[in-house]
């Protein structure tokens, strides 16, 4: 137990004598806020003089439960620390352990791993896509993508067995096959998706002035704030930067496919909504491409081992997220048990800087601001 | 000239927005009444673990070496078992999991050395109280004894033919060195099986020591 005192307070949050100023606690459980965020808001009037998010509803312990089994046990935690891209926090996982250890992943894995991920960056974008415009107050659109992404659960379900925490991965592989069916409704939902749903989400959303009204250069978030926070992801190259993990430090077979790294100069919400929709069309491009060329063979190695026991040392990898940088850093002594599991997490510093950016803004726009940025609450807590 | 444009630029946008609506609405609705319709489980559909039924004994394998209760990164699986009087093979005599606390990770199907786990197919399972522990031994225990009887018969069977062939190589090694070779690896291969399952155990057990 630590004796110090609690942390000062943060005294931008102070009251300042003005008694027009008062507090607004938004969250944790306002119908439109993400999860269990918890604002407080320092106000004048409507507009926001300081905000400060309060973190840590959420907290189940994950990094602190890594210290306490060995490296398989601790596969099912990855896919609940991001529920809406749980593939990809599962393969990031896996894919840390093999480059510990000098895994060797059996090339059909290794396409396999591709095709679940940039399917869950889809489906966790569409849920994105559908509950933003629903903070906004636009019920329909929500309706529409959530058919979309009950596709693409469906689709995962008849590979992976379950719809949201996948524990597909496993070191060196993944746990099942995927067959003749699994291919020809991937590629069935890629044309739906290509033809029909992503022009008629531009239509219905994209084009419609209300919802550009609404977004367009509102919450901007400077590239100096974004290089500051460590900002990541969507909300990274909205401001004009291009920076993809998949491109910038390509892992897996990343380096085989030909796809986009969008971007944006605005930086407001606007752009990230546009960034999240074409980003739905690259990972189309390169599941196709993936589907093309899927090679036949095994999906484990001939002989994975019993027990993994990674060399003592200090390890980082670096995968993309739907929400941008996802870090696995291990540090090992040896032993089958880590010795500290740090999950760094791209919501969590892009949640940070929402005082700066919510800063001389209206409350009304408080909800399209954070909405927009794409948090996972669960993923800032773990 | 600006602002009539703005509002003719929503109105169009509007029309094109209700437009795409109208259209869906006369389209085929993709919601499933659930309880009373219900989706096909996919194939690959993972639930509860339970025990496989072998054909040849029918019963399961589980020789209670541990090795699912100590990879369960939830601890929901409770195991007893050991010798039992007359067979060579351990047996387990409870078999318990926590089906509230399991995550589905499969790892205990995966390390599994007989082989004798799979998922079931269940998926409108309810708990009634705290200690929801599923009794995964529960069809089996009616067949217990019996498979006890009948293993020992298969045991005196397949010893008496490892008698039978250990004393034909020996007649046989005399006139052909070639044949007695063949028959030792045939052999190896029979009781590996059952040492190895014993062996996987221990492996658990030093580990955590």
């Amino acid at each position: 137990m630590s004796t110090e005192p609690n942390p000062e307070p943060n005294p931008a949050m102070a009251p300042d004598g003005d008694p027009e100023v008062y507090y607004l606690n938004m969250g944790p459980q306002h119908p439109s806020m993400h999860g269990v965020l918890r604002l407080v808001l320092k106000m004048r009037g409507e507009e926001i003089l300081e905000a400060e998010p309060v973190i840590g509803y959420a907290h189940r312990a994950h990094e602190k439960m890594a210290e306490n089994r060995n490296y398989l046990m601790f596969l099912p935690n990855t896919s609940r620390v991001d529920y809406l891209s749980g593939m990809i926090y599962n393969i990031a996982y896996c894919q840390a352990i093999e480059k510990i250890m000098d895994i060797e992943v059996p090339e059909r894995a290794e396409y396999i791993r591709i095709i679940a991920c940039e399917l869950n960056r889809i489906s966790s974008h569409l849920l994105w896509f559908g509950t933003f415009l629903l903070d906004l107050g636009g019920i329909t659109p929500f309706l529409y993508c959530f058919d979309d992404r009950e596709e693409i659960l469906d689709i995962l379900d008849s590979v992976t067995g379950s719809r949201l925490t996948y524990s597909y991965g496993r070191f060196g592989g993944v746990t099942m096959d995927v067959d003749s069916a699994f291919v020809a409704r991937t590629r069935a939902f890629l044309a739906r998706m290509r033809d029909e749903r992503l022009p008629k989400y531009r239509r219905l959303v994209g084009d419609n002035v209300i919802f550009r009204e609404r977004c367009e250069g509102v919450g901007v978030i400077t590239r100096d704030v974004a290089f500051r926070y460590g900002v990541t992801g969507p909300c990274l190259r909205s401001t004009g930067v291009a920076y993809d993990v998949r491109r910038a430090e390509p892992y897996s077979i990343y380096d085989r496919f030909e796809f986009k790294i969008p971007t944006r100069v605005e930086g407001d919400t606007m752009a990230r909504f546009d960034l999240r929709i074409e980003e739905m069309e690259e990972s189309c491009k390169i599941v196709e491409q993936a589907v093309d060329g899927l090679p036949e063979g095994p999906i484990m190695p001939a002989k994975p081992k019993k027990r993994y026991r990674p060399p003592a040392g200090e390890y980082y990898f670096a995968v993309e997220s739907a929400r941008g940088h996802f870090g696995t850093y291990i540090i090992s002594d040896g032993t089958d048990v880590p010795v500290k599991l740090k999950l760094r997490t791209p919501s969590f510093s892009n949640l940070s800087s929402m005082p700066d950016v919510l800063r001389n803004t209206m409350v009304a726009d408080t909800i399209a601001i954070v909405g927009s940025i794409d948090v996972v609450m669960p993923e800032i807590d773990r | 000239m600006r602002y009539v444009r703005r509002v003719l630029g929503g109105l169009i946008s509007l029309f094109v927005g209700l437009s795409i609506t109208l259209r869906e609405l006369f389209k085929k609705p993709v919601t499933l009444q659930y309880p009373h319709e219900k989706p096909s489980l996919s194939p690959a559909y993972r639930s509860a673990i339970k025990l496989i039924r072998f054909d040849e004994t029918n019963s399961h394998d589980c020789v209670a070496c541990l090795a699912c209760q100590k990879i369960c990164p939830s601890f929901c699986i409770d195991i007893e078992g050991g010798k039992v009087e007359g067979i060579k093979k351990k047996r387990a005599t409870k078999f318990t999991m926590d089906f509230a606390l399991c995550s589905l990770c499969g790892l205990c199907i995966d390390v599994c050395p007989t082989v004798t786990l799979e998922y079931s197919k269940l998926y409108d399972e309810a708990g009634y109280n705290r200690d929801w522990n599923m009794d995964l031994l529960e069809e089996f225990t009616d067949y217990e004894e019996q498979f006890i009887t009948e293993q020992r018969e298969r045991e005196e069977k397949a010893a008496a033919e490892k008698k039978a062939k250990a004393a034909a190589a020996k007649a046989k090694a005399g006139k052909n060195e070639k044949a007695g070779k063949n028959e030792k690896a045939g052999k190896n291969e029979k009781a590996g099986k059952n040492e190895k399952a014993d062996k996987v155990g221990g492996q658990a057990e030093e580990g955590e020591a």
